[in-house]
């Protein structure tokens, strides 16, 4: 069974990438108000963005880049599982919280922060905002390996109802800021071999 | 009384990331939760905090939110007949 890249995009330095193609996003200063302006160019309505860590936003983005122009949108899907991995986790949302019950003066820990602090969430940000039922993970993991992500999506499929797999590099932690992400088919005509995609993207 | 209820519109709008609603959007009447904002069960803790942390009013039942919670205008009336700070 040929694992199939139907559609990919790629977030980095500021930069959007859909099928290798450049996504005009509007000029931003930092990080936070670069994917608030990657948001407004996708001109979307849903104000649960806003609430939501940078590295939910990031997965969230990366993956309305990939299904914008699905059809029919948002049919709910049983067959489709949304895998994530990562190197550090949830670890700025962490700090952030960390921060905020180390104060002194005033140790209030804030709710809206500590519900990020577990990558996975941005998995289920997307489950949720395309009421995809399938089968949702995230591995936090040492290194970025092709092999491991291919050997994981592979097995994502062993289950025999999940017939496509949403996944994604989504990193979030000091000054980097990057989603890798493909919709990955079994059933589509035409794509990139998977294995051929993760050497293409310079995935050790 | 209008003071504290544009205060409180702000705060809100600050604690609960509403980046696209300004002060004006919101009906001092209006439900806070289920339909009007739209308010999710973390934004109801963020709440509880809020109240905690610049008013110095702590919810011994979270309950209490039910009622105190109805509307901005709900909410100021308990926390100027209840606030220590």
């Amino acid at each position: 069974m040929p694992l199939l890249v139907r559609k990919y995009c790629h977030i980095a330095n500021r930069e959007v990438r859909v099928n290798g193609e450049a996504f005009p996003v509007a000029e931003s200063d930092g990080d936070g108000k670069f994917l608030t302006s990657l948001y407004r160019s996708l001109k979307i309505d849903y104000p649960k963005f806003f609430k939501m860590d940078s590295l939910s936003k990031l997965g969230f983005l990366a993956s309305e880049l990939i299904l914008r122009d699905e059809n029919p949108r948002f049919a709910p899907r049983e067959d489709l599982a949304v895998i994530c991995f990562n190197r550090s986790a949830s670890l700025a949302t962490d700090a952030l919280h960390q921060a905020a019950i180390q104060r002194e003066d005033s140790c209030y820990a804030s709710p809206s922060v500590f519900v990020y602090t577990l990558p996975s969430i941005v998995t289920g940000e997307i489950a949720i905002r395309n009421k995809f039922f399938g089968e949702t993970s995230f591995y936090v993991c040492e290194e970025r390996s092709a092999q491991q992500i291919f050997r994981t999506v592979r097995h994502a499929f062993h289950d025999k109802a999940t017939r496509a797999v949403l996944a994604a590099w989504v990193e979030c932690g000091g000054e980097t800021l990057e989603a890798l992400m493909a919709l990955v088919d079994t059933e589509c005509q035409a794509g990139i071999p998977l294995e051929e995609f993760l050497r293409g993207a310079n995935i050790a | 009384m209008e003071e504290l209820i544009l205060e409180l519109k702000q705060e809100i709008i600050a604690v609960l990331n509403l980046e696209e609603v300004a002060p004006t959007d919101i009906a001092d009447d209006a439900p806070l939760f289920g339909e009007g904002l739209g308010l999710d069960s973390i934004d109801a803790l963020e709440l509880i905090v809020l109240m905690e942390k610049n008013y110095g009013i702590k919810l011994k039942d979270p309950a209490q939110g039910r009622e105190i919670f109805k509307s901005i205008r709900v909410m100021a009336e308990y926390i100027y007949a209840n606030r220590t700070k």
